[in-house]
Formats: structure tokens, C-alpha cells, sequence
């Protein structure tokens, strides 16, 4: 019998093509829409070379220490040797950011100021006052040279280093598409409300023949809820598949761990929606309302609309944080990822995995009668 | 006896929906049971098969009483419910199977059973058709199927032909008919007084959560008064004394309807020829005449005064 209904549940759920919208196509939709929104704002985040003309003219051959410290900033500006009629025609028409010339004396020639114009500034700057030093070095010091004194006066040390406190370096947009996970997670909910619904003989037709076929009610409902729950994981399967192969959205290198939250998850949103639906005695479309009210809201205090919500709700009312199943499943892909523990991902597991047994409770013990008041 | 309820009592709130209910089912009858909507049909019914709760009374079928978990009785009890109950994702023949399978474990047994079943409803041409595809009657036949494919000995249909073709409705009413051949016992309820005429051995009529009246369809017609309808077409109706015609004797009500005169008179009595005389006698020309037993309807009327498809 649990097999029979669990096999014909799985039919009835994978044919249903709007729920199938509304918890595979449209997570995936979703997440190929946030992808393309945050690739814009990290590409404009990406550090572009300051273009910059040298003119080419005998000054420039009598200082051939300039020209090698230029070749040493390939990383910072993008040099183009050219007469100064062409250099003056690229700055007019903003091709370049500005253009140096030695006359004899060393110049810089800009249209505008800017950060990039104050880049150029900053390098001649630094070339001018290492040459001006090495100058009077010799000056003073005719056997300097020999001593190798001068080899330190261009190098630069940084008495700063930036160590990473977490595996990963910061990434504000990979919450987003963990609290998408987490909405996909809650949306198993539409699962849960749909096999509570076909098995309640007050809820539905379907409901009232299969509480008069002589079959154990929490036999049916478990392989429900089983076939439900298998469904909504390989969706979430399919989904992380596509975020993590198509978008290359990291999740860390511990996938095994991130299995353990897709399934807790899961199972989380399906009695979610299973609670809801035997809670709520009205209508399946006041359900299905009141189910994607309470998703979106936590997802919302998740960060899926807005990243810095998480943390403004992790430090102003932390409480809510965790009682918050949307919260706990991002949180738990954020502790993997950042984190060099997993204290703070088996809480966040354990925390997911009360909500699923007091959700399975509730609803145990509401349908657990056998006759109803009316129908 | 397949049932047995005896003072059944189910409140909502202050309203009374099934008043000291009292019903006896012997095996191999089709009982009609036949009341107006809401004269609490539906919840006698809900009542016996457990699904909803009572405040007084006791159901026994087979000779045991009915519990939720009475897996043994349920076993032999097939339901056809009032609102077509089967999945709109699943086909024809999987829905059958489906419900079929929460009493009949056996892949085999349960594969001759649900071919019987789709014969038995004419479903043939229709089994890998999604319920959506199917016309109203199509479906209540399919809703008829999941019900009975389990061929149990009792079955219970609660109004299966409300908003189905004439000839679906025939095709129903005779499967029915065919079932209790084949030796299930049947109860039909229904607001429709001619079906229930038609395939039930016995009737109850209901009213206002009570049987008012149980028998055979000719005993329960011999209950009232009102033994025939004369009904008789005028052709010149103008000067009709239709006080006069109240005052013969025998006579229950004679109405004027447009050119018909219709004429309820008592059982057993030879009315006819003083109607006639008196039309006669007042010159009046007379088309057609035609005489109907009783109904069901009238039945009802004498009981409680109103009409059945009120």
C-alpha cells in the first residue's frame, strides 16, 4: 500500500504542471534573472586601465628610466607611444585619460580631472621624487651605486597584510542565490498543502473516498509526504545543478554538507506547507496564499530582496533569525561556505530539523481524527 | 441485515440535520432514499459510513458496528459520491487503479477488476483520457467506476446523476440496476422522484433530517388519498364551474390550467362519469382525457404539504 500510493503520488505531483511551474521552472527563472542583474553590478566593479599617451620625441630617448618604470605598470595603464598632434586628438576626443610629454622638463596634459587623471598624477609623481632621491644619493654618495643602496630607494613595502577570516573571500551576491535556495526549499510547501488536501475527507472529494477505503491514514499520509519530499529535492537537485554548473554560483567544496541542507530543507518546506494546509480551514487558494505570503516574508528578512536585511535582523533581533526556517537554510550555505567550523551550520541544521518535527507534528495531530464535524 | 441505524442524531450547531434517524437495510434491495436538498440525505450517509461525527445513535452494518477503522467492513462498502471524486492528473484507468488498489492489493486481481469496471461503465474507448476530457456524463460514469470496481457487496451512490445527459442517465440506472442482479445491495439516494421509482425495490422519503415515510413504491402511494389524476383538455373552457367540479364527491382538487383541468380524486372510486356529466351539463366540449396514478410527489405533498423539488 505505501508504495502503491507513494508511486501514484509522484504521478499526480509531476503532472501537475502549474505546481511544477511554480517550484522547478520558476526558481530556475529566478535565478537566471538574478544572475544576469548582479553580473552587471560586478562588472562595474572591475578595475579598467587608465589609458594614457607618451609622446614620442628626443626628451623622452634622453630618459630611458622612464620609459622602464612605464613598462612596469602594465597592470595600471594602458600605453600608447605617439606624436603629440595624435596624443592632443586622442585627448580631445576622450580616448585617452591624458598624455605625457617631456619638454624638456616632464609634463602632464589632461582635459578633465578625475580618478584616473589623478592615477597618471600619482605615478609621475612617485617617478619624479625616486629619481629627485637618487640624484642626491649620488650627489653625496658617489659609491653608492657599488653599495647597491639605490635598489631599495624604488622598492615599496607594505607593513599591512589582508588575511581572509573565512575559507572564501566575500561575495554579497552569492546570498541572494542562497536565499533563493531557501525559497525554493519553502516552496516544497505547495507540495505539502497539495497531499494534505488529497487526503483530508473535509478538504477535498478525493479526501473523503480515501478515508473510507479500508487503508491506515498515516500510512497514506507518510508515503504522500515521502513522494512530495522526493520531488521537491530533486527540483532543489536540479536547481543547485544549474545555479552551480550554468551560473557558476560557488557553494563551497563541501557539496556533501550542502546535500544535508537541501534535504533538511526540504523536508522543512514540504511540512511547512502540510501544517499550513490542515491549520487553515478555508479554501486551497487561501492556502496556497497564505503559504506564499509567509515564503516571500522570510525570504525578504533572508536578504533575497535586500543582502544587508540579514544582518541588519543578525544584529538587531537576532532571535528572529532563528526562528526564521528561510534564514536558517541561507545561513546554513553561508557558514559553509565562509566559515572554517561547522558549529554554526549543525545549528542552523538542528534548528531546521525542530521546525520539521514540530511541523509534522502539528499536522499529525490534526489529522490524526477519524471522523469529522462536518464536511 | 447489511444495515442497521437506529436514533441518529447529528446537530450543527443549533440546526437538526438528522433527527432520531431510524434506517433498516436488508441484503439484496435497492433502497431509494428520496428527500428534497437539505433534507439530510447526504449527512444520514456520511454518518454511516463514519466519516463525520454524530451526537446519538447506533450503526451496525454487516450486524457490526461502524467504526473509522473498521478495515473488515469497509472492505465490502463501495461509495459513488455526490461531487465526482477522482485526480485530474491521473487517467481513466490509472484513477481506477488507484482507488481500486486501497482495497485490492493483488496487481492481478486488480487488473481484472479495473477491466470489468471500465467495461462495466462503458469507459472502453476512454481509458487513457485525462478526467478533463471527459464530458459530465463520461465523468460520472468514471466516478461510478472508481466506486464499485472492488465489486463490493454494498454500495452506496449519494444523487449520481445531478447534472448528467438523459441517456448518461440511463446508462447509470441501469448499471445500478445490473449491480443488484449481480447481487450488491444497493442504497440510492436522490431529489430526482423517477429514478428512484425506477431501480429501487424500496423507498424512504426524507424530510427534515427524518424518514416520514418507507415502502414499496405502490405501498407508499397507497398511503395518501389521492388515488388518480384526471387530467382533461377543454376546448371551450369559458363558462367552467370549477366549484361545482370541488363539490362532487370523491373529488380532492380540481385546478384550472389554462384548457386542462386537472382533477385529484380518492382511491377507488369511479369519478370519471361524474365529471363528465357535469361537463355535460354545463356544455362544455372535452378534447382529450387521461388519467396518471399518484406520484411520489403527491406522496410527499399529503405528508408534509409541500412539494418535493421545493
Amino acid at each position: 500500500m505505501f508504495l502503491f500510493n507513494y508511486r501514484y503520488r509522484l504521478k499526480c505531483i509531476l503532472r501537475d504542471r502549474e505546481l511544477m511551474f511554480w517550484t522547478l521552472m520558476f526558481p530556475i527563472l529566478l535565478a537566471t534573472l538574478f544572475n544576469l542583474a548582479f553580473s552587471n553590478i560586478t562588472s562595474a566593479e572591475e578595475f579598467v586601465k587608465v589609458k594614457v599617451a607618451v609622446v614620442e620625441n628626443e626628451d623622452l630617448d634622453a630618459n630611458p628610466a622612464f620609459s622602464e618604470a612605464l613598462d612596469d605598470t602594465t597592470d595600471i595603464f594602458e600605453v600608447t607611444y605617439t606624436t603629440r598632434a595624435n596624443a592632443d586628438e586622442l585627448l580631445t576626443n576622450n580616448q585617452i585619460d591624458g598624455y605625457i610629454v617631456f619638454d624638456p622638463d616632464l609634463n602632464l596634459v589632461v582635459n578633465r580631472s578625475g580618478l584616473n587623471q589623478t592615477i597618471i598624477r600619482g605615478f609621475l609623481d612617485d617617478f619624479l621624487q625616486s629619481s629627485a632621491t637618487i640624484v642626491t644619493v649620488i650627489t653625496k654618495n658617489s659609491t653608492a651605486l657599488d653599495q647597491g643602496i639605490l635598489a631599495g630607494i624604488t622598492n615599496r613595502t607594505e607593513y599591512l597584510r589582508a588575511v581572509s577570516a573565512s575559507n572564501s573571500n566575500p561575495d554579497p551576491v552569492v546570498n541572494y542565490f542562497y536565499a533563493l535556495i531557501a525559497m525554493t526549499c519553502l516552496y516544497g510547501g505547495f507540495l505539502g498543502v497539495k497531499e494534505v488536501v488529497a487526503i483530508q475527507a473535509d478538504l477535498s472529494d478525493v479526501g473523503a473516498r480515501i478515508n473510507l477505503a479500508p487503508t491506515n491514514k498515516l500510512s497514506v499520509l507518510i508515503s504522500s509526504m515521502l513522494a512530495a519530499t522526493t520531488v521537491q529535492l530533486v527540483e532543489l537537485l536540479i536547481l543547485l545543478a544549474f545555479v552551480i554548473g550554468v551560473l557558476g554560483i560557488s557553494f563551497g567544496d563541501q557539496l556533501g554538507y550542502v546535500a544535508l541542507t537541501c534535504v533538511v530543507g526540504s523536508l522543512t518546506g514540504v511540512t511547512f506547507g502540510a501544517c499550513v494546509g490542515v491549520i487553515v480551514k478555508k479554501g486551497e487558494g487561501l492556502k496556497t496564499g497564505i503559504l506564499i505570503g509567509s515564503t516571500m516574508t522570510m525570504c525578504f528578512l533572508a536578504g533575497m530582496m535586500f543582502a544587508d536585511m540579514k544582518y541588519i535582523i543578525a544584529t538587531k533581533i537576532p532571535i528572529l533569525g532563528y526562528l526564521n526556517p528561510a534564514n536558517l537554510i541561507t545561513d546554513s550555505f553561508y557558514a559553509l561556505y565562509y566559515y572554517n567550523t561547522h558549529t554554526q551550520f549543525f545549528t542552523n541544521i538542528l534548528l531546521l530539523c525542530g521546525f520539521t518535527i514540530l511541523f509534522s507534528a502539528i499536522t499529525y495531530f490534526v489529522l490524526r481524527r477519524q471522523k469529522y464535524a462536518s464536511l | 441485515m447489511v444495515i442497521n441505524v437506529k436514533n441518529l442524531v447529528k446537530r450543527y450547531g443549533d440546526l437538526i440535520a438528522l433527527d432520531h434517524f431510524n434506517l433498516e437495510v436488508q441484503e439484496g434491495e435497492v433502497l431509494g432514499l428520496l428527500g428534497p436538498n437539505g433534507s439530510g440525505k447526504t449527512t444520514a450517509i456520511n454518518c454511516i459510513l463514519s466519516l463525520l461525527k454524530y451526537d446519538k445513535g447506533t450503526i451496525d452494518i454487516f450486524d457490526q458496528p461502524m467504526t473509522p477503522d473498521a478495515y473488515h467492513l469497509k472492505r465490502d462498502i463501495g461509495i459513488v459520491m455526490q461531487n465526482v471524486a477522482v485526480f485530474n492528473e491521473l487517467t481513466v484507468y490509472e484513477n481506477i487503479d488507484y482507488f481500486c488498489g486501497l482495497y485490492i492489493s493483488d496487481k492481478q486481481t486488480r487488473k481484472k477488476l479495473v477491466a470489468e469496471a471500465i467495461d462495466f461503465v462503458g469507459l472502453n474507448d476512454f481509458s487513457k483520457f485525462y478526467p478533463k476530457k471527459l464530458s459530465g456524463g463520461l465523468l460520472r460514469r468514471l466516478n461510478i467506476a472508481c466506486g464499485i470496481a472492488h465489486q463490493p457487496k454494498l454500495i452506496i451512490l449519494d444523487e449520481p446523476t445531478v447534472a448528467v445527459d438523459p441517456q448518461s442517465r440511463n446508462n447509470i440506472l441501469e448499471g445500478i440496476q445490473k449491480l443488484n442482479q449481480q447481487g450488491a445491495t444497493i442504497i440510492y439516494t436522490s431529489h430526482y422522484m423517477e429514478e428512484v421509482e425506477q431501480i429501487a425495490s424500496r423507498i424512504a422519503i426524507m424530510d427534515k433530517g427524518k424518514i416520514i415515510a418507507m415502502g414499496t413504491n405502490e405501498e407508499l402511494k397507497k398511503m395518501i388519498k389521492s388515488g388518480e389524476h384526471i387530467n382533461l383538455e377543454l376546448l371551450n373552457p369559458g363558462d367552467l364551474d370549477l366549484a361545482g367540479i370541488n363539490a362532487l364527491p370523491h373529488i380532492i382538487s380540481a385546478e384550472r390550467r389554462d384548457h386542462q383541468l386537472v382533477i385529484k380524486s380518492e382511491r377507488g372510486k369511479n369519478n370519471l362519469i361524474p365529471i363528465l356529466d357535469h361537463l355535460k351539463d354545463q356544455q362544455i366540449a372535452i378534447g382529450k382525457i387521461y388519467s396518471e396514478p399518484p406520484t411520489l410527489n403527491d406522496v410527499f405533498l399529503e405528508i408534509t404539504g409541500k412539494e418535493l423539488r421545493d
